[in-house]
Order: structure tokens, then C-alpha cells, then sequence
């Protein structure tokens, strides 16, 4: 549980680290909260040459609203999402979502950014950030883009961040108003890592009608992803109980689920289905 | 772990078969391969930087194919051993005719040890799809392209990405 | 004596301390000059190993030294196995791997250099060459697998033993039925929260080496390694400091103990080696590990005729200090706190490709009380009957203790119906079946849960143990009339330290304050066994209470010398001697003693006493447990709704840390039951090999735990005390257990494997395959 030799640097600006990072390309990595890298290091899974410490560039922590969007900085950690009450007020998935991962220590210590970045498939944050159409900032020496939620989940371990990119702010749609929000997951006993996350974000109509759904699924392929199946069977829908288990039921429709130890991939995908029903049925409460 | 699933590549078999045991093909097609060097008749030592994401891990070994026939089957043996862990797998590679393309069937067995089969377990699966998809994108491009072009370089994660969803229904058990 | 102290809540002395972050252990101490050693470890499970080269890891920056099996095995002896079994096969076991390995962990080379870091840097520019061989890892099967993992041995059988008494084929004859059960108990992993330790120094002048290791029995340590190592036992100093917790993993002599040791000889330097988690997981003993076959006979009436088991023990590929003696504690409480005229077990120990099993929390009585309380609930489920009756039919009433059983023991004392009686009452169990009924009306998915176990405690006397069974205090009064306690036992997170100062304050009539208990230093406290086997207090405790006996007995005739009185007339009395009118404290007279200017002709000065105390017999606590649990019909989850236990360890000493014991107890019994399980997969290796996988259980997954006590004195030592170290691990599981195949018997289920996961559950519920 020692890590290989490896260098450090903490810059203090944006810039810097960018600049490292396309100055050391492949044999570099960026430290946010280290809460996924260093577990790693110390088993010599990962053994980078270079690690470049983001937490002492200022300005990187902060959770405000602008230009119609909650705009949250990637050093932001799990605990001041959790904390925040204008969140609970305007987008509650968010902080939902931030306690239920790990332990008090890994929230305090974990941040959003680090966490959508390193893409665990068994994260928390990337079945939030879908479900709410987050847009992620990268910023580079080439400059900065938006990458949408959708988009940026690759594969396992893997984003659509560039070499040379850091992820730099979440942004969210501010939620509109009759916005129903739940995340719920099957914790795994030992690792607290999401046997299945299900994120949901739901806009109701006047009558009280599902205008629009977004669900976001962890814990069950490779990645997480959009339950699209359970979105369009849940758009325009009346939300009863029979619908709602319905739609709730293509909860993998289309999906290659992994198995483990711990839960077979039929196990997986049947409790995506009950999480599903069971965050969507809470989110439109 | 077992391995087994099925891939359909649009190129003839033929072409197909002959990249899938060309050992400059292989080099270039199997994800993190930085060396293929024939050591003997289809016997070849291998060095791999194999991994998913930051966890990486250097892998020496051997490359052995088995029972060739062309262009219908052959059998792969891999043995590679690093600072991680080590690897191993046997497995049966068919490859059908379909509608003008190749359908690849495979169906092996892998075991993995050390620091990747103690820790990973939650893992392992994700990770060995995940691989299998690299190569058969990057096989699939190699038969595709023409024998007079030069040989396609393979961003494996972005081409992943476009092949990923569709192409492979497999399944994997321990 | 008077009672301020015995019986009451006393905060741990240890404590404040503790949370702190003041405690010294083995890490916390650091030495000028100190060299770190990290080890190489076998990644395959069974392998020849063909060559090392460590010439570039001996060059790496800040190496030492680094040492193989060749240059070790001729010089340090082997790690020892205590147990003495007949027939017993006990592999030659060396510190390092010599020409093969057996065991994924298993240390091949240690790398010693100026700091962690360059250790463990080292250790992957070592190249072994391996010729992989296929490994034994099925339980059941290595009794008959080709493959031999001690070739000389020629099979993989450690030994076979058959125990118990009465006629077991007539006894399953006379039955009216049979519930005949194949039965697992999973590989667990002790994990506790201070992995192992150990700091090494030599002092070449005065030939004199010290270890400080993370160990529950430095004594015995010294002992051992003494011998490993050649040297005389009086030039070896061990020292537990602070140690954060064992559970039986830390009752060991292990490889690196000796080797640690030996290289600080070799270099004349300090040598330090923290294990880390994976190592702690790999390399250190892990618990249970047997797999059995029931087969219990029952009148229709619920009267047990007999028990018959069949048991492949899991070794491992070696024994470490009590391996092969574990199973046999097993066999020793299969009746369980039944009248069960005849019992047979029927032992095949196998050497597996895996770390090998030995004492973890219980020790082979979780095992037993599995077997018999899981047997219990398959004759009510057989003969439709209410599974606290058929425990109740089959009770000793409390008139006939000392009782004996047919695997050759006699329960001390006990009421086993008051136990079982005041849990029912606390958890209304009539009331508890009837929520059920109706419950599951509802489609809910309910179940309750009974286990009345004893256990087998205050081991013990030194006729049934391998290193004398006894234990030993000294008490001494010092000259300022502080009172200094040496304690043979090795306390290691159970709080001796406050609820041996509880007695002696008592018996002394001192303030707890002016009391220091000292434990686990061999070069100042005297022999002791150590602290395991729920043994600290009803044996420790016990040679401490001889010891203030004596003391007294002592400062009783200096004092009388003092008042110019005879002895028989002093009334001793919250630390004062006194006699018509005229009194002097303790400390008064031990400061007396000490100065010789006015004693006794016939004593000698100062004021100690030292005493061992030798148990005739082991004591057996006792309780009942009731578990309610709710399965989720959708995901197969468990909740246990309700946890009551009433347990019975004898006269409680410190009610506080009696609780805490039972808490943490039922803490890993929640563990066994529901999550935890040590998984080697069919080529050895250990894919549970961190807390990512492997399951301990976190405050949140703990229900509340509602406790209270019977207290059935022991008449095996004075102070009445039995041990309740092990009893939470002991008599909780197959209530979990029972609980949830409880809940499941409307779905055909009468027995379930641990852990119960979900997806087991879920399975059943809804007949997933």
C-alpha cells in the first residue's frame, strides 16, 4: 500500500496546471481530492510519473448560479454539495446524490470534478450529472469546451476529456419549476460504491402529468448512462404507481450489464428496474 | 473468468483471418501492445501497457497460436506476466460467413492474479469487454482497409466509443 | 472486601488516551538508525519456484539487505504449531518460501532499506521465476486431489479425528427422525483495526534483542522465537505496546516476528515492518473455514437422541500456532447447552492453497454453536413445532451442574431457561409470532430468530492447553503508596487495564486512580499466557484477586506490627488497619515495609506479592438471542428490525465494558452472517483482497441492540466471573441466521449457507434460479 515514486506539482492557476499537463502528456495525472488516485497508486495500479495537485488553485470551489445555471467548480467536495441549502431548495438530487457516497471522510475529502473524471462505473455523481443535463467545462492550453453529461462517460475509467484537459466547472440547468429529483442507490456493503444508482429528474405539467424525464443509471454497465427507454415511457404519462413501474422497467433496456462477486448482472439489472421505479415514484412526490 | 461472445466485422473472412493473425496487425490492433516480436512458428513474445483509464500496468508474455485454419479458426494462447499481476487465457476464435461479412466467435477462459485478480474483482469484467472491443474496432479496420493504404492508427478509447454500443453481445461469467 | 468499584460503570482508564491519539503503537515508535523491511509475496497460489535474482534489487537506492528462503532457512527455525494432535502432519514451515510457494501471500523475500518507501520499491525489481502447479483449493476435495501440495506427506490430510461418546448409530437408530444437513462455515478475515507489527532491535554489546510486536501473547512469543532464533530467552525482550485489537489473529508466533528479529542480529540495526492491509488480509490468519455434514436424531416428542458431524477443517497450507486445535474446539461444544446422549465428530483436516485458518473471535465454538443451534431449528421446522420449545425440552435444569455432556465436558453452572426466559420476555415473543403471521398475511417477508448458546471460556487449565493454561499477577504497593499491577494477560482493546484497577481498588480500599495496571512488557511483568480464549478476567482476574490476597494478608501483619496488635484482631477497611481506636493506612504500611526499620523479623521488606492461579476447569457462559428480521421481497435485502440478547458471563466486574464486548461480538456476527466471506477462486487466488470487497460492517448497518444479563456465578474461580470476550460471535450468528430462514420457510427454505447477500435472498423470494 505504497505508491510508486512519482513527482508532485501544485500550481497555482488554471493555466499552469494546463500547461503541465500538455508539458508531460500520458505520464501525467491531475489530483483533485484523491480520493480514487491515491487508493490506486497505493496499490501500484496506477503509477503515474507526474501528479499535478489542482487543490491549491483558487477558485476552483464554489457552488453559484448564473446565466440560468447552477454552476458548481470541480474542486467542489461532496460535503458542500451535501450542506448547501440553496441546493436542497433549487436542485435536491445534488445534494442527495453527494450523501450517499462513501463515509463522512470521503466527502469531506472527495470532490464532484475528481470524481466525474476519473468515471468510476460504480460512481455516484455520473448518474446525477446525466439525469440533470449537467454540461462539463474542460479547459486546456488550447482553450475551453463544453462536453455534455451524455457525451463524457466513455467507457470504463474513461471520458471524453482530452489529453491535456482538466474538468473544470459543472454546470446545471437550473431546474424549472414542478421539477420532482431523486437519486437511490444499493450501496455495496463493503466499498459503499452504487450496486445500482438511479438518478431521476422529472418535470411535471399543470395536471400533474410527467412532461419530461431524465434518468441516469450508475453501477450497472461500464459506465452509467441515460435510461432513455424509461424516459420516453415516462414522458407524457400520468405518474401512478402502474406507469411508473412500467416505464421503470426498461431500466437496461439495450444495456450490456456487468457482473461481480457481489451481484450477478441479472441481479444488477433487476434492482436497476426496482431503484428505477422506486427513485422515479420519490422524485414525482 | 470465462470469456465468450460474438463480433461482426464487414470485411470477408478471408481478410479478416489474415489480420487476425498477422503479427503486425496483431501489434497495432491488441490495446496497449508496444511489442510483437515472433520468437518461433506463431509463437511470439509480446510487451503490453494494458489497462482501463489511470490504472495501467506493464505486462511481458507470450503469444502463442494454435490449430490454424484458415480462415475458419485458430486457437490464441496468451501468458504475460507484469507488476500487477499476471494474465492467462486460452481461447477458440471461428469466424463465419454472413451477408458478405465475418462474424467472430470467440469463447475462452482467463484467469488473472496478483494485485488485478485481488483488488479488481469488481472490475474484471468491465475491463476484459472493454479490451475486446479495442481490438475487434481495430481488427475491423485493418480488414477494411486497403492493402495499399497504410496501415490505420487506432485511438482505441475514441473508436470505442463510436463501435462501442450494438456491435457485441457477449456474455461473461466467472 | 467492599464493592466501590466491582460491578459499576467505570469509564476506561485507556481511553482518553486512545482518542487522543496518544497511544504508542508498534508504528507510533521510532528508533534513531531504524531500517524497513517490506516483503515480497507469492502472487500465485502453488508454484515452484525455479530461480530469484534480487541482484537489482539489491542495488536499488536505500537497500539494505535483502534475504530469500535460502539464506534464511538454515538459520531461523520453524514457525511453531503448538497443537498436539495424534497423527498430526505439520509441514516444515519456514519463515521464507524456500523452493515452492503454498499460498497467495505466502513471504518470499524481504527487502530492508532506509526507509518504507525504498523497501517496497525494491521488492518489484526481484524477478522469481515460477513453474506454476494446479492448486488445492476445494475443501471437501483435497482430502483426494492428485495434486499434493507437502509431496512427502503424500496426501493433503493434516490429520483425522473421531471424538464424542455414547453409541451414535444406535442413538440415530432410536430416533424417530433424521435431519441430516450440509453445512458451511465461510473463510473469514479477523481484520483488526491495527494490522501487524513489529520493530526489531539488537544491541551486539550487551547481546540483547527487543521486539516490539502488535501481539496478544509476548510471553509465549518470547518463548518461541527464542527458540526460532537460537538465542537464550533471557536476552530476548518482547513488548506489546498499545495494540489495536487482535480477535485471535494476534495469537500467534508469525514468520516475520522471527525474521524481523533475526535481521536486526544480522545488522545491528533497528528493523521495522508495519503490514499493510492486503498483507493483513493475505498473510495473517484468517477464522472458521469448515465445512460439515449434520445428521441429528429426534424424538417426535423434540427429546434429541444424538448428533453426528462431519467436518472437512480447512487448514490452510500450513499450520501456524494452534491450526490443527481449532476443529477440535468445535467438536468440544457440539452439544451446546443440550442433554444430548451421544455425540460424534468426525474430523478430516485438509491442507488447502490458502493462508492458513486458526483462532479468530470464538475459535471453533461459532462453528459448534452453528451446528447445534441451526439443528435445533431444523427438528422444529421437522416436527412442526415452535423452536423455543424443542430448546426448552432439551435444557439441563439449573440443579444438574455441573452437567456433562457427551464430548467429555462439565458445564460449570447455568440457567440456561432464566436466560431464555428474560429475552423472550424482552422481546414478547408470543407477541413476536403473532406481528409475524399477520405480517406475512400482508406479503411481508418476517422471520424470528432464536439461538441459546454456551460457550466454553477461561481457557484453561494447563492439562487441555498446549503452553499452560494458567495465568499470573503481581501486586505491589510502592514506597509513595501507589499500587503497581502486573497483569500476565495482554489486554489489547478489552479495558483490563480499568477493570483490573476496579479489583484491586476494591480489595485495597485505594483510589482507581493511584492504580497502574501493566501489561505486556516481558522484561517487567512476569510470565503470563496472554489474553485470549475470553480468558483475561476469569483467569488473570482471578491470579490478581490470589495475588491481593496475599498482599493483604502481608501489609496485614506489618500493620499489626505498626499498632503493636495481633493480626487476627485488624479490621481492614477502606485502606485502613485498625484496631482499638488506633489505625495506619495501606500506604503508611507499605512505606514501612519498604524503609525495614520497624518489620516483622520474619518478613521480608517492601510490600508485593505475586500469585498464579491455575484453573481447575473452564467456565461456561451462556444466553439467548432473538433476531427479528424483514427481507425486502423486491431487492432481497435484509433489516434486522430487532436484536435482543440476555447473556449470562458471571459476576460482571464492569457492566460498561461488558456491553462493549457483546456489541462488538454481535458486530461481527452481523458480519459472518450477512456480509463478510474470504473468496479464493478455483486457481487460489484471494479476489476479496480489500475492504472494497471484502464486507466489514460499518455502525450504520447495526440495529439497535437492546441487552441484558443473567448472572449465574461460576464456582470454577472466586470472583464468579466466566468471560464474555467471545460470547457476541458466539451465540449471534445463528440467531441472524435463524431469523432469515425463518422469514424464508414459506418458501421451502429450512437451512442457508452464509453470507446471506441479497441476491441469495432475492433469488429464493422469487425463484430466480
Amino acid at each position: 500500500m505504497i505508491p510508486a515514486q512519482f513527482d508532485y506539482i501544485a500550481p497555482t492557476t488554471l493555466d499552469e496546471a494546463v500547461a503541465l499537463l500538455s508539458q508531460h502528456a500520458d505520464d501525467a495525472k491531475v489530483l483533485a481530492g484523491g480520493h480514487s488516485l491515491i487508493p490506486a497508486m497505493k496499490l501500484r495500479l496506477a503509477q503515474p510519473q507526474l501528479l499535478v495537485d489542482i487543490g491549491r488553485i483558487k477558485g476552483l470551489s464554489y457552488i453559484r448560479e448564473e446565466g440560468g445555471q447552477i454552476r458548481i467548480g470541480a474542486m467542489t467536495t461532496h460535503y458542500q454539495i451535501e450542506s448547501s441549502a440553496r441546493l436542497r431548495e433549487i436542485c435536491p438530487l445534488l445534494p442527495e446524490a453527494a450523501g450517499q457516497i462513501g463515509d463522512v471522510q470521503v466527502r469531506n475529502k472527495g470532490t464532484i470534478g475528481g470524481s466525474l473524471a476519473h468515471s468510476d462505473p460504480a460512481a455516484d455523481w455520473p448518474a446525477a450529472a446525466l439525469a440533470l443535463d449537467a454540461e462539463l467545462r474542460a479547459v486546456s492550453s488550447k482553450g475551453e469546451r463544453g462536453i455534455k453529461a451524455a457525451d463524457f462517460f466513455v467507457d470504463l475509467f474513461t471520458t471524453a476529456l482530452e489529453q491535456g484537459e482538466i474538468l473544470s466547472e459543472i454546470r446545471i440547468p437550473i431546474p424549472k419549476a414542478r421539477t420532482g429529483q431523486a437519486y437511490l442507490k444499493a450501496a455495496q456493503p463493503a466499498s459503499g460504491f452504487a450496486v445500482v444508482g438511479v438518478a431521476v429528474s422529472l418535470v411535471r405539467d399543470a395536471a400533474g402529468k410527467c412532461e419530461a424525464a431524465a434518468v441516469g443509471i450508475t453501477g450497472v454497465a461500464s459506465k452509467a448512462y441515460r435510461a432513455a427507454a424509461v424516459e420516453k415511457a415516462l414522458a407524457g404519462a400520468s405518474l401512478d404507481e402502474k406507469m411508473i413501474a412500467a416505464a421503470a422497467a426498461h431500466a437496461t433496456d439495450g444495456i450490456d450489464a456487468n457482473g461481480d462477486l457481489y451481484a450477478s448482472a441479472q441481479y444488477r439489472k433487476h434492482l436497476a428496474a426496482v431503484y428505477a421505479r422506486r427513485a422515479i415514484t420519490a422524485a414525482s412526490r | 473468468m470465462k470469456i465468450e461472445g460474438t463480433q461482426e466485422i464487414s470485411a470477408d473472412r478471408e481478410r479478416v483471418y489474415s489480420a487476425l493473425i498477422d503479427p503486425a496487425v496483431l501489434q497495432r490492433c491488441i490495446p496497449g501492445c508496444e511489442k510483437l516480436e515472433a520468437t518461433g512458428e506463431n509463437t511470439y513474445s509480446a510487451r503490453l501497457r494494458a489497462g482501463v483509464g489511470s490504472i495501467k500496468g506493464i505486462f511481458n508474455g507470450a503469444v502463442k497460436l494454435e490449430d490454424m485454419q484458415p480462415p475458419s479458426r485458430y486457437r490464441m494462447i496468451v501468458d504475460g506476466k507484469g507488476q500487477p499481476g499476471f494474465l492467462k487465457g486460452s481461447g477458440e476464435i471461428a469466424l463465419d460467413e454472413k451477408n458478405g461479412a465475418t462474424l467472430i466467435t470467440f469463447s475462452g477462459d482467463v484467469q488473472v492474479g496478483g494485485t488485478i485478480a485481488g483488488v479488481g474483482q469488481r472490475m474484471i469484467q468491465g475491463a476484459a469487454k472493454m479490451m475486446a472491443t479495442q481490438f475487434f474496432t481495430a481488427i475491423e479496420a485493418e480488414a477494411k482497409a486497403r492493402p495499399d493504404e497504410p496501415p490505420p492508427t487506432h485511438g482505441f478509447f475514441r473508436t470505442a466509443l463510436r463501435w462501442f454500443s450494438g456491435f457485441i453481445r457477449r456474455s461473461v461469467a466467472r | 472486601m467492599a464493592e466501590k468499584y466491582v460491578g459499576q460503570r467505570v469509564k476506561r482508564t485507556e481511553d482518553p488516551r486512545l482518542i487522543q491519539g496518544l497511544g504508542h503503537y508498534v508504528d507510533d515508535i521510532k528508533l534513531a538508525d531504524m531500517l524497513h523491511v517490506a516483503f515480497l509475496r507469492s502472487m500465485y497460489a502453488h508454484a515452484r519456484i525455479t530461480s530469484i535474482d534480487t541482484s537489482e534489487a539489491l542495488h536499488a537506492p536505500g537497500v539494505v539487505a535483502v534475504y530469500t528462503g535460502q539464506d534464511v532457512s538454515s538459520k531461523i527455525g520453524q514457525v511453531p504449531c503448538g497443537a498436539a494432535l495424534p497423527d498430526l502432519k505439520v509441514p516444515d514451515h519456514r519463515v521464507l518460501a524456500t523452493d515452492k510457494v503454498y499460498f497467495v501471500g505466502h513471504p518470499i523475500a524481504a527487502v530492508v532499506a532506509t526507509d518504507r518507501y525504498a523497501a517496497r520499491d525494491a521488492i518489484d525489481l526481484i524477478i522469481v521465476d515460477y513453474e506454476e502447479l494446479p492448486a488445492v483449493i476445494d475443501v471437501e476435495g483435497a482430502a483426494s486431489n492428485s495434486t499434493v501440495i507437502h509431496e512427502h506427506f503424500g496426501d493433503n490430510i493434516a490429520y483425522k479425528l473421531t471424538a464424542g461418546e455414547g453409541d451414535i448409530e444406535a442413538a440415530l437408530a432410536s430416533a424417530d427422525h433424521v435431519v441430516k444437513q450440509r453445512l458451511v462455515h465461510q473463510r473469514l478475515a479477523p481484520i483488526a483495526m491495527e494490522p501487524r507489527g513489529v520493530l526489531a532491535r539488537y544491541l551486539p554489546g550487551e547481546k540483547e534483542l527487543t521486539l516490539w510486536s502488535s501481539t496478544q501473547i509476548p510471553h509465549l512469543m518470547r518463548t518461541q522465537v527464542a527458540i526460532m532464533l537460537g538465542i537464550p530467552e533471557n536476552k530476548l525482550r518482547v513488548i506489546a505496546p498499545e495494540v489495536g485489537g487482535g480477535f485471535g489473529s494476534k495469537l500467534n508466533v508469525y514468520a516475520e516476528e522471527a525474521l524481523l528479529g533475526w535481521i536486526a542480529m544480522q545488522l545491528a540495526r533497528p528493523v521495522k515492518w508495519i503490514e499493510t492491509r492486503r498483507e493483513n488480509i493475505q498473510a495473517t490468519i484468517h477464522g472458521r473455514g469448515q465445512v460439515g455434514y449434520i445428521e441429528i436424531g429426534c424424538k417426535n416428542d423434540g427429546t434429541i437422541t444424538g448428533l453426528r458431524y462431519n467436518v472437512f477443517a480447512d487448514m490452510g497450507a500450513y499450520h501456524q500456532l494452534l491450526t490443527p486445535a481449532i476443529p477440535t474446539l468445535t467438536g468440544l461444544m457440539l452439544s451446546g447447552c443440550y442433554k444430548i446422549p451421544a455425540i460424534q465428530m468426525n474430523t478430516t483436516a485438509v491442507f488447502t492453497n490458502k493462508m492458513a485458518t486458526d483462532a479468530y473471535r470464538g475459535a471453533g465454538r461459532p462453528e459448534a454453536t452453528h451446528v447445534i443451534e441451526r439443528a435445533m431449528d431444523m427438528v422444529a421446522a421437522k416436527l412442526k413445532m415452535d423452536p423455543v420449545e424443542v430448546r426448552r425440552r432439551n435444557f439441563p435444569t439449573p440443579e444438574e451442574f455441573p452437567f456433562k455432556t457427551a464430548t467429555g465436558l462439565f458445564y460449570d453452572s447455568g440457567n440456561y431457561v432464566g436466560a431464555l426466559d428474560k429475552a423472550l420476555e424482552m422481546a414478547d415473543y408470543s407477541k413476536l409470532r403473532k406481528d409475524q403471521a399477520a405480517a406475512r398475511k400482508d406479503g411481508k417477508i418476517i422471520g424470528v430468530g432464536v439461538s441459546t448458546y454456551v460457550e466454553i471460556c477461561a481457557i484453561g487449565p494447563s492439562a487441555a492447553t498446549p503452553a499452560g493454561g494458567w495465568e499470573s499477577a503481581t501486586v505491589r504497593v510502592e514506597p509513595t503508596g501507589k499500587v503497581t499491577v502486573l497483569t500476565g494477560a495482554s489486554p489489547h482493546g478489552q479495558g483490563q487495564e480499568t477493570s483490573f484497577a476496579q479489583i484491586a481498588a476494591d480489595a485495597l480500599g485505594v483510589d482507581l486512580n493511584d492504580i497502574a495496571v501493566v501489561h505486556g512488557d516481558t522484561a517487567i511483568v512476569q510470565y503470563g499466557i496472554g489474553t485470549f480464549g475470553s480468558r483475561a478476567t476469569a483467569v488473570g482476574g482471578t491470579a490478581l484477586v490470589l495475588a491481593l490476597e496475599e498482599l493483604t494478608k502481608k501489609a496485614t501483619r506489618f500493620a499489626a506490627h505498626l499498632l503493636e496488635a495481633e493480626p487476627e484482631s485488624l479490621q481492614f477497611e477502606d485502606g485502613k488497619f485498625s484496631t482499638d481506636g488506633k489505625s495506619v493506612s495501606i500506604q503508611e504500611v507499605a512505606l514501612a515495609a519498604h524503609l525495614a526499620r520497624n518489620i516483622p523479623a520474619d518478613m521480608d521488606p517492601g510490600l508485593s506479592a505475586t500469585r498464579f492461579f491455575e484453573p481447575k476447569n473452564f467456565t461456561f457462559p451462556f444466553g439467548t438471542h432473538i433476531v427479528v428480521s424483514e427481507i425486502d421481497r423486491d431487492t432481497g435485502d435484509v433489516k434486522l428490525t430487532k436484536y435482543v440478547a440476555v447473556d449470562d458471563c458471571g459476576k460482571v466486574i464492569n457492566p460498561m465494558l461488558v456491553e462493549g464486548q457483546i456489541h462488538g461480538g454481535i458486530v461481527q456476527s452481523i458480519g459472518q452472517a450477512l456480509y463478510e466471506e474470504l473468496v479464493y477462486d478455483d486457481q487460489g487466488q484471494l479476489v476479496t483482497g480489500t475492504l472494497m470487497d471484502y464486507a466489514v460492517p460499518k455502525a450504520a448497518m447495526i440495529p439497535w441492540l437492546e441487552l441484558d444479563r443473567t448472572e449465574t456465578p461460576s464456582p470454577v474461580n472466586p470472583l464468579g466471573v466466566k468471560g464474555v470476550g467471545e460470547a457476541g460471535t458466539i451465540g449471534a450468528t445463528p440467531a441472524i441466521v435463524n431469523s432469515i430462514v425463518d422469514a424464508l420457510s414459506p418458501f421451502g427454505i429450512t437451512h442457508l449457507d452464509m453470507p446471506l447477500r441479497p441476491e441469495l435472498l432475492w433469488k429464493i423470494v422469487n425463484n430466480a434460479g
